[in-house]
């Protein structure tokens, strides 16, 4: 009896681990409205540098992450 | 993620017409909180970032893809700018 419920403890944390694994937590921002967006220096597609501060004071900017965005997914 | 070299044929191929940006050392999607070490990739996000950098919209997963949220957040400050009085 000690032995099945030995085997059965084993069984079930080997069972919480590959669950834990499988559904690992997507990430998700730290960031939330009223922050302050965090300053980047990106390529844009001439190779330019494009930076997002130098749009302070002069435009709104909608900053989309999309992420495989040409992939169908 | 891509390069702004690949990038660059894609906004060919699509006529994109805003600045379709590079994120090739995903240094940026990991400051914005949006990096996967699982998979080496990020999440899909938006965020609607205001004249003073302030963030007035944020929205991430999978409904990132649905631009009605900022598209409102747009329309929203757009009106406020109408009403501010000019200096």
């Amino acid at each position: 009896m000690k032995r099945l419920l030995f085997a059965l403890a084993i069984c079930t944390t080997l069972a919480i681990a590959a669950f834990g694994q499988a559904t690992p937590k997507p990430p998700t921002t730290h960031l939330k409205v009223g922050d302050t967006a965090p300053d980047f220096t990106l390529t844009d597609t001439a190779g330019k540098p494009v930076k997002l501060s130098d749009y302070r004071g002069k435009k709104s900017v909608v900053l989309a992450f999309y992420v495989l965005a040409f992939t169908g997914g | 993620m891509d390069s702004f070299a690949s990038n660059g044929e894609y906004a060919k191929q699509l006529g994109v017409t805003f600045p379709l940006l590079s994120d090739w050392k995903r240094q940026t999607t990991k400051e914005y909180g949006l990096y996967n070490e699982e998979s080496g990739y990020g999440v899909r996000a938006s965020f609607v970032i205001d004249k003073e950098g302030k963030i007035q919209h944020v929205e991430v997963g999978k409904t990132a893809i649905d631009p009605t949220g900022a598209y409102q957040v747009c329309d929203f400050l757009q009106k406020k700018k109408a009403e501010a009085p000019k200096q």
